[in-house]
């Protein structure tokens, strides 16, 4: 298998100069790091040329403290049975992607799901502007510095009898007048 | 019309005996409970014994069971399908969910209190309710029918404007038909 | 003479879709000229509430994501988990953790039956394998204490240790099962009005299975040999010794023949893990789950369950609560734009029979 991924990094280096890669030993998983102008024609390239014929996930991860968005490709290959992840990060500030429809029919529904959570723009995205949700007026809902249970506690009536979060352990003892053990003691907060 | 009491108690009898001798369900999984209802209505839990049985159509249906959480969007299509059922309707609530929210208290999709937006008769409680107190629950309706007690559907139609002001209040676009029977 | 086009709304309320979604057809007489697809019934926001929820905390959230079988998310994640700590797992828990999982895939399957014969008008055999699963439930039920979620694999082994008598109990029922699998196929697949109405309907070719990105059942119903429990093993079923099936065809009765093998390999595999289970402890302890933390990385993981394969992604940056936990279920491909393919030019009376057998279920898809 090294001898495998040592192949790989070498076609990809030859073609792409500066994508960075990353192994990882004991697993069959490698990393490249790639800028983002150039990921459909480095995804073009592997499932062509190289035999990496099936998407299996996009990924997304929210860095707000760096400011910017981190999108990860997964991509298999059938024959190799490795998998590459190829990695690319944007900025949060108005963010613009180019779009792999063309390649795998499959990614309009992650990107269309991408526009309406986090807000990023895909260039020649096709397809309904809602996804998932309706009447939609707030800021994109998946990223960090949306607070769902403020916006849940304003919107929406809740029983009464919640807010008071009593101890049960506590609750018991004062109802049966008894000790905590001492093996318990160290599980209360 | 029978001005009649004793006839008229007579015939609420009858009439209530019959109800719920009869109670179908309308084919509608609107959250995650909907997972129990094929082994409550096939062979080892048979529901059928008690008259419950699946209707295709909210017009031929008389119980909506609300199995789980509702999101705002399937809350637009529910309150849509529960006007257009005839009377006599009820409405069962099912799973913890719709009593407080349930695991998702902070989720800002779904409704956390079921009882401001429907008229509901009997709460089922459980994360899921097994087949037997979902068994148990279609007991209870028999019952308060059979009292004469199960009237979501008047309460409705009496405070008509607080129901409507409680779901426009989440419900953004509202294109429905008004309600006038 | 060409007819007119209408629109017409197979909604969230129909007594033929699988779950709580919407398929907007445009028809002319009676065949599909155009399919869109609505989901977002359902959507509950997972991937949000587990920002406010330790690493703990946020397994209980996990098995509810895909209702029929609530097994291969738990596992998943205990994996990925485990994948980034680089935490041991004993040999006996993942024994246990084949055998469970094997059985959610059967009892999975006895809903299978039920519902793609339910949608051509065969209600028997609704009534008939859905009194089966019974029986696993109850196995269930004893193990974990759940009937639907079990909560039981978590991140270093399993919760419990199989009680007394357990073993002999699977091997009843498992003998049961197979003699009634018998009787399935006697009413399903000798069937001359079942092989009739799914032959040639709802195909899938190699072409586009492979542009899609198509997994699972579908894929071998193209003809193509791939299961990720051989590809890419995990747990311990490289040890074990199992057939893949295949079909040629890709429509409806493909896959069917491909999901009536499967069962029966399911069986063989949990007889072979009773053989060889070994003892010793069967968890890993986890520390302080108020205070467990989990150092920088992140890790993806795919597990084989009944409609495909489901992919688990998750980032840590080295605190109590995980970064960002992704999931992709099979749904999310075959359900939207798979879907939107496969209907045009079907007739407008096969829509439920198609989407129980590429297996479309809403919940994974908007989580």
């Amino acid at each position: 298998m090294q001898q495998l991924k040592a192949n790989l990094i070498e076609h990809i280096k030859t073609s792409f100069k500066d994508a960075r890669e990353k192994d990882y030993p004991n697993e069959n998983r490698l990393d490249f790091y790639v800028n983002k102008q150039c990921i459909p024609s480095i995804l073009t390239y592997a499932k062509d040329r190289l035999g990496y014929i099936h998407l299996s996930h996009i990924a997304i991860v929210d860095w707000l403290e760096e400011g910017e968005f981190e999108l990860i490709y997964i991509i298999w290959s059938p024959e190799e049975k490795i998998k590459m992840f190829v990695r690319a990060r944007v900025e949060r500030e108005n963010p613009v992607m180019p779009n792999i429809d063309m390649i795998w029919r499959q990614a309009n529904t992650y990107e269309r799901e991408f526009r309406e959570m986090y807000g990023i723009q895909f260039q020649g995205l096709e397809g309904e502007q809602d996804f998932v949700l309706e009447d939609w007026d707030g800021p994109p809902p998946m990223r960090r510095d949306f607070d769902t249970e403020a916006y849940a506690n304003e919107t929406f009536f809740h029983r009464p009898g919640r807010e008071d979060a009593l101890d049960v352990r506590e609750e018991i003892i004062k109802r049966s007048r008894e000790e905590i053990p001492d093996f318990a003691k160290k599980y209360s907060r | 019309m029978i001005n009649d009491k004793n006839s008229q108690k007579i015939v609420d009898i009858i009439q209530n005996w019959s109800r719920k001798h009869s109670l179908w369900v309308l084919a509608y999984g609107t959250g995650c409970g909907a997972i129990e209802i094929p082994p409550t209505m096939t062979s080892r839990y048979d529901a059928e014994r008690m008259g419950v049985r699946g209707a295709a159509t909210p017009r031929q249906a008389d119980i909506l069971l609300i199995t789980g959480y509702l999101t705002t969007k399937t809350l637009k299509r529910v309150i849509r399908v529960y006007e257009q059922m005839q009377d006599p309707k009820y409405v069962i609530g099912f799973g913890s969910c719709t009593i407080n929210g349930g695991m998702y208290y902070d989720s800002y999709n779904t409704i956390k209190v079921l009882d401001k937006y429907l008229p509901v008769d009997v709460y089922i409680n459980g994360c899921m309710p097994r087949p037997e107190s979902v068994l148990a629950g279609f007991g209870k309706l028999q019952e308060l029918i059979g009292d004469g007690k199960a009237n979501g559907a008047t309460k409705y139609k009496e405070n008509l404007e607080w129901y409507k002001a409680n779901q426009k209040k989440i419900i953004p676009n509202w294109v429905m038909p008004e309600y006038n029977w | 003479m060409r007819e007119k086009a209408t629109t017409l709304y197979i909604g969230p309320q129909h007594p033929g879709i699988t779950g709580n979604m919407m398929v907007k057809v445009k028809v002319e007489g009676d065949t599909i000229v155009k399919a869109t697809t609505e989901v977002g019934y359902l959507h509950r926001a997972f991937e949000k509430l587990q920002e406010k929820r330790n690493w703990l905390q946020s397994f209980t959230l996990m098995c509810r994501f895909c209702v029929p079988e609530s097994d291969p998310m738990e596992e998943s994640y205990s994996r990925a988990v485990e994948a980034i700590e680089g935490r041991e797992v004993p040999e006996r828990a993942k024994y246990i953790r084949v055998m469970v999982l094997e059985l959610a895939r059967l009892a999975s399957f006895m809903l299978w039956y039920g519902g793609q014969n339910g949608s051509l008008g065969l209600y028997t055999m609704g009534q008939w394998s859905v009194g089966d699963r019974n029986y696993i439930l109850d196995l269930f039920e004893e193990l974990t204490g759940g009937r639907v979620y079990h909560m039981y694999i978590w991140p270093g082994g399993v919760r419990r240790d199989l009680p007394k008598g357990f073993e002999q109990k699977v091997l009843k029922t498992l003998d049961y099962i197979e003699k009634r699998l018998n009787d399935y196929d006697d009413l399903m697949f000798d069937n001359a009005i079942f092989k009739k109405r799914t032959q040639g309907v709802g195909i899938v070719d190699k072409r586009k299975a492979i542009e899609h990105g198509v997994v699972g059942a579908v894929l071998r119903g193209c003809g193509i040999k791939s299961d990720i429990r051989i590809d890419d093993p995990y747990e311990v079923y490289d040890k074990l010794d199992f057939e893949v099936p295949t079909a040629e065809g890709g429509d409806i009765w493909a896959r069917a023949l491909v999901r009536r093998q499967e069962a029966r390999q399911s069986i063989r595999i949990i007889r072979q893990v009773i053989a060889d289970m070994p003892g010793g402890s069967f968890y890993n302890k986890i520390p302080n789950p108020q205070k467990w933390t989990i150092p920088k990385g992140d890790a993806y993981v795919r597990t084989e369950s009944v409609r495909g394969e489901i992919g688990m992604y998750i980032a840590s940056d080295g605190g109590t609560m995980p970064r960002r936990v992704h999931l992709r279920g099979a749904a999310y491909v075959h359900g939207i734009t798979l879907l939107e393919d496969v209907l045009v030019g079907e007739n407008l009376a096969d829509i439920s029979a198609i989407m129980n057998s590429l297996g479309t279920c809403p919940p994974e898809i908007e989580r």
